[in-house]
């Protein structure tokens, strides 16, 4: 029962990639055939093609995705250390709203600023793209390093500054090295939110930022199911990739993790 | 103390938020005058070194191969011109774009240079005074086309005016696979009859799309007797007269169509979809060659083959615009004019490339170019041009269309 | 005695000017974007937006999108999605995790947290290629003589029910609630099983007076987060639902990018509507854990 459970698991897990893969080097696969009737590279030159914009599309996504992660985690790490670690007046209402735009969907809070992107003129750059996202991606890392910080000891702190160390000095070898798994987690996490990111995108880059996510549902739209195909395995690689770096890092289960649910 | 703070905080707050949303300044002088008073030359040196950024629909690779490939070399070594293409899902997305540039008072810097546009949304923008122009007389190329011809001078029945250059050409054609219908009917009448034979075999794509808009005006030519009665300004006692029976005639087909019309497919893409995969035996498409292209894709099969009403199908143009607020106003001209190359044209109606027909004006083109456009090869899927050319009927004004739409939606889709 | 106490004061004062520095730059950033955009959005909902020439308060367009036919179904087919999301979610989460509970292997783990970084877009399409009439599944069906033609599979897309988005959303929420269930199971939930067995009970009575109430704290808090998401959601719907009735966030920025910026007001009103609703849910889950929590204690 346990064994047909988990291979039930296994293939409702992997068995969809399986259609990608195929879809991706069919040329002409229409109804009742479960295999295509002739197989291409069609769609793969496609990607591989330079004028296509595939590459463009994907060092975009890449580099939004890094900025993205770089600035949740200077503005993150504070507000994580200043609720985990510190009681202050205010702080309920300070991490109710710090922890709010999680769940509120970001299309209807984006919507009200938008005007404001334009006027600032922040929309149809990459620039905008970035601050748009840090409004779903920052409070990930705030939560992740908040839970890191509430469980951290202070005394090796203390210690330290006892012994004459300077602030900067903690920091960098007492603070640093005992949070780098939280910093690498939430890293990871808000990298993958923002890759994934469609609509905030949409509105705010004006089709002129065009990340693969854009591309990708273009091409699910128009019916060029290799196209799209090949684009999703392109655009599912790195989450993999995250996936495996993170599971060195984080042994059995967390529920950290499992928030990534929310991608 | 907090009180201060709270205060500034407040004062900020709706500072920022009355200036996002307030008035702003109205747009500059109109810069046509300008440009009209430029030669040539003088606008082409203007254009160099400029980006032209190009909203256009991005849903097929074959067009966006030939828009970034061909159109964008030859726009780089011959004009020192960047070209970007901005693929867009629907063209109210820019048009939207620009509206909402307006609103905020962006009237410089818009980031939106060059529009492949159409009919309504062409109608929209003049109404909202979004384009710049008149600009498509300046074109030294414009000379190789007919301006002067009804499908060319008029969008949908608004007058162009120089404010649209026209690239390409589209005609419905209705697609079927040959090898299903040995024999496809060739009047609307025996289409008809074909679908009441063959339940569930046919369907079209739901209002609003342009597809699907567009073959409900062939129904509504032929229960109205013929085109003419709808050329010109929308007439509501025309239309009063004669959508009922429109209505009469889709709502009497539901039964035979596809989930016996209790649903339609949302987009052209689903219905291309039940075509490849044998739901429905017919698909339909404003370009020509669009079922050669999908063969080579491996999409349709070997099999699929292209026909026209002997009554005709609806031909138009498609255009290119430039926004009121575009900083490349010289490079997007310059794109405009390329497009109308002969050389341009020829290598984009060639089935292996895209297969969009011509807009230029063939017979009357200086030697050899008649010849070689004659020379095109042609595949089997596709219709010879002169039974295209033969088979042209106009587009209706778009207030017309709105009619229809709004119509459809009410007396069809809701019954 | 005055020494300790001015020093306790500075202290503090120190500690707060810390938190300060430390909250400052998030705080900023939400504020901007977060309660900014709340606020102009209720601002424009309202019917205010000078540069389109509209300066006068109304509740105009909250009256406008409730006579809509479209928004109540909109709306209605919004909640059912996101319930039956979750409900299959939650069922098959603590199912899954209760099966892979002895056999935690590294590598059935690595597979059962894979869809939990898959990106949603990707999910859509292979289901798009999976449950289509003419998709994977029904040529199988075909293949095994089940059915005769694609109209003979039942419509999972574009259709009135959202099966298609569901399957989409479960898939990937499934290791969400797993993970969760895993988690208690293996760190207190070991202990009280032993433990109830010892007493004799049931196995089946373990799970449902022992296990299940140990997972209550943090399978409902989880739960609320798979609802309000869902609720919310924007790409899977846009591709894979039908256009009358759409989910709500599609419908909000159809109206956001019509032409006609009369509509802008609605197309607010609509957000606004969506982020107060969620903004709710997430002052229940606050409510929920804490009781909860306080129960368990």
């Amino acid at each position: 029962m346990t064994r047909a459970a988990i291979v039930l698991i296994v293939v409702a897990v992997t068995g969809p990639a399986l259609p990608l893969v195929v879809w991706s080097v069919s040329h002409g696969w229409w109804f009742p055939s479960v295999l295509p009737d002739g197989f291409s590279l069609r769609a793969w030159n496609y990607v591989f093609q330079s004028d296509a914009g595939v590459f463009t599309a994907l060092f975009t996504s890449l580099g939004i995705a890094v900025a993205v992660t770089l600035i949740t985690m200077l503005l993150g790490v504070p507000a994580g250390r200043a609720l985990g670690m510190h009681s202050f007046p205010g702080r309920r209402a300070a991490e109710f709203l710090l922890l709010a735009p999680i769940i509120v969907p970001g299309l209807a809070v984006f919507m009200g600023v938008h005007i404001f992107f334009i006027r600032i003129g922040l929309v149809d750059t990459a620039l905008g793209v970035i601050i748009a996202q840090l409004l779903p991606c920052l409070p990930y890392m705030t939560v992740i390093m908040s839970g890191v910080f509430a469980n951290y000891e202070r005394e090796a702190e203390q210690q330290a500054r006892c012994l004459g160390a300077r602030s900067f000095q903690v920091f960098l070898h007492i603070t640093l090295p005992a949070i780098m798994p939280g910093i690498v987690t939430g890293g990871l996490f808000v990298f993958l939110v923002s890759w994934s990111q469609y609509v905030l995108t949409l509105l705010v880059g004006g089709g002129r930022v065009i990340t693969l996510p854009l591309l990708l549902f273009s091409f699910a739209q128009s019916g060029d199911h290799a196209i799209a195909a090949a684009l999703s395995l392109v655009f599912v690689l790195p989450a993999i990739v995250v996936l495996v770096v993170t599971s060195r890092y984080i042994s059995g289960t967390s529920p950290a993790l499992g928030g990534m649910g929310r991608i | 103390m907090k009180r201060i703070w709270a205060l500034l905080l407040l004062g900020g707050a709706i500072s920022v938020g009355a200036w996002s949303l307030g008035k702003t300044e109205a747009p500059p002088a109109d810069e046509s005058a300008r440009y009209r008073a430029m030669s040539w030359d003088q606008i082409t040196e203007e254009a160099k070194g400029q980006t032209v950024y190009w909203y256009m629909w991005g849903g097929s690779d074959a067009v966006n191969g030939f828009v970034q490939g061909y159109v964008s070399d030859r726009l780089q070594e011959e004009y020192g011109v960047a070209l970007k293409m901005v693929p867009v899902t629907d063209a109210q997305v820019f048009v939207n774009k620009v509206l909402g540039e307006r609103l905020a008072g962006k009237n410089r810097n818009g980031a939106v240079d060059l529009m492949w546009i159409n009919g309504e949304n062409f109608r929209t923008m003049r109404e909202a005074d979004l384009l710049f122009g008149p600009f498509a007389g300046k074109l030294p190329n414009i000379t190789f086309v007919n301006t002067d011809a009804p499908s060319i001078a008029h969008d949908f029945g608004y007058p162009v005016n120089g404010y649209e250059s026209p690239y390409g050409s589209a005609q419905m054609v209705m697609i079927y696979d040959s090898a299903r219908v040995p024999d496809p009917p060739t009047t609307i009448e025996d289409l008809l009859a074909w679908i009441r034979a063959h339940p569930q075999r046919f369907t079209y794509p739901a209002i609003p799309d342009f597809t699907g808009s567009a073959f409900i005006r062939h129904l509504l030519y032929y229960v109205g007797g013929g085109y003419q009665r709808f050329l010109g300004p929308f007439d509501q006692d025309t239309f009063n007269e004669v959508a009922p029976e429109l209505w009469k005639l889709l709502n009497g087909l539901k039964p035979y169509l596809w989930r016996e019309g209790r649903t339609y497919p949302e987009t052209h893409a689903q219905l291309q979809n039940l075509f490849s995969n044998g739901e429905v035996y017919f698909d339909m498409d404003y370009n020509p060659n669009i079922a050669a292209n999908l063969i080579r894709q491996g999409r349709y099969p070997e099999s699929t083959r292209t026909f026209v009403f002997n009554s005709g199908t609806i031909g138009n143009t498609h255009y290119v615009a430039i926004a009121y607020n575009s900083p490349h106003k010289a490079a997007a001209m310059v794109l405009a004019n390329l497009l109308l190359d002969p050389a341009t044209q020829l290598e984009k109606m060639k089935p292996e490339v895209w297969g969009d027909l011509t807009v230029l004006d063939v017979p009357n083109l200086p030697a050899p170019w008649p010849s070689r456009f004659a020379a095109i090869p042609r595949p089997p899927s596709v219709l010879p041009p002169d039974v295209l050319a033969t088979h042209k009927i106009p587009e209706l004004q778009a207030a017309w269309l709105d009619a229809i739409e709004k119509g459809w939606k009410e007396h069809v889709l809701q019954q | 005695m005055e020494g300790t106490r001015t020093a306790a004061v500075r202290g503090i004062t120190r500690q707060r000017l810390t938190v300060l520095l430390l909250l400052t730059p998030a705080l900023v950033v939400v504020l901007l974007l977060f309660t900014g955009g709340l606020a102009l959005g209720i601002i424009q909902s309202f019917g205010y937006l000078p540069a389109a020439g509209l300066t006068t308060f109304t509740l105009d367009a909250y009256r406008k999108i409730f006579a809509m036919p479209g928004f109540v179904r909109s709306a209605a087919f919004t909640l059912f999605v996101s319930v039956c999301t979750t409900m299959l979610s939650v069922v098959f989460g603590i199912g899954t995790a209760f099966a892979l509970r002895g056999r935690t292997g590294r590598a059935a783990t690595f597979v059962y947290q894979i869809p939990l970084t898959v990106p949603h877009l990707v999910v859509a399409v292979a289901v798009m290629m999976l449950v289509s009439q003419s998709g994977l599944t029904s040529r199988v069906l075909f293949q095994l003589g089940l059915i005769g033609e694609p109209a003979d599979f039942p419509a999972l897309l574009y259709d009135p029910y959202g099966v298609g988005i569901i399957l989409v959303y479960v898939w990937k929420q499934i290791p969400f609630i797993g993970l969760i269930t895993l988690s208690v199971l293996q760190s207190v939930g070991e202990n009280y099983e032993g433990l109830s067995r010892t007493l004799g009970a049931s196995r089946w009575q373990t799970v449902r007076h022992v296990l299940i109430p140990l997972l209550l704290p943090a399978i409902v808090p989880g739960s609320i987060i798979i609802f309000a998401f869902v609720f919310g959601s924007f790409e899977v719907p846009l591709l894979l639902g039908k256009s009358y009735p759409s989910m709500l966030s599609v419908l909000a920025y159809r109206l956001y990018i019509d032409v006609d910026l009369t509509m802008r007001p609605e197309a607010m009103a609509t957000s606004v509507l969506i982020a107060l609703f969620v903004l709710a849910l997430t002052v229940l889950y606050r409510f929920a854990a804490d009781l909860l929590q306080r129960r368990r204690l």
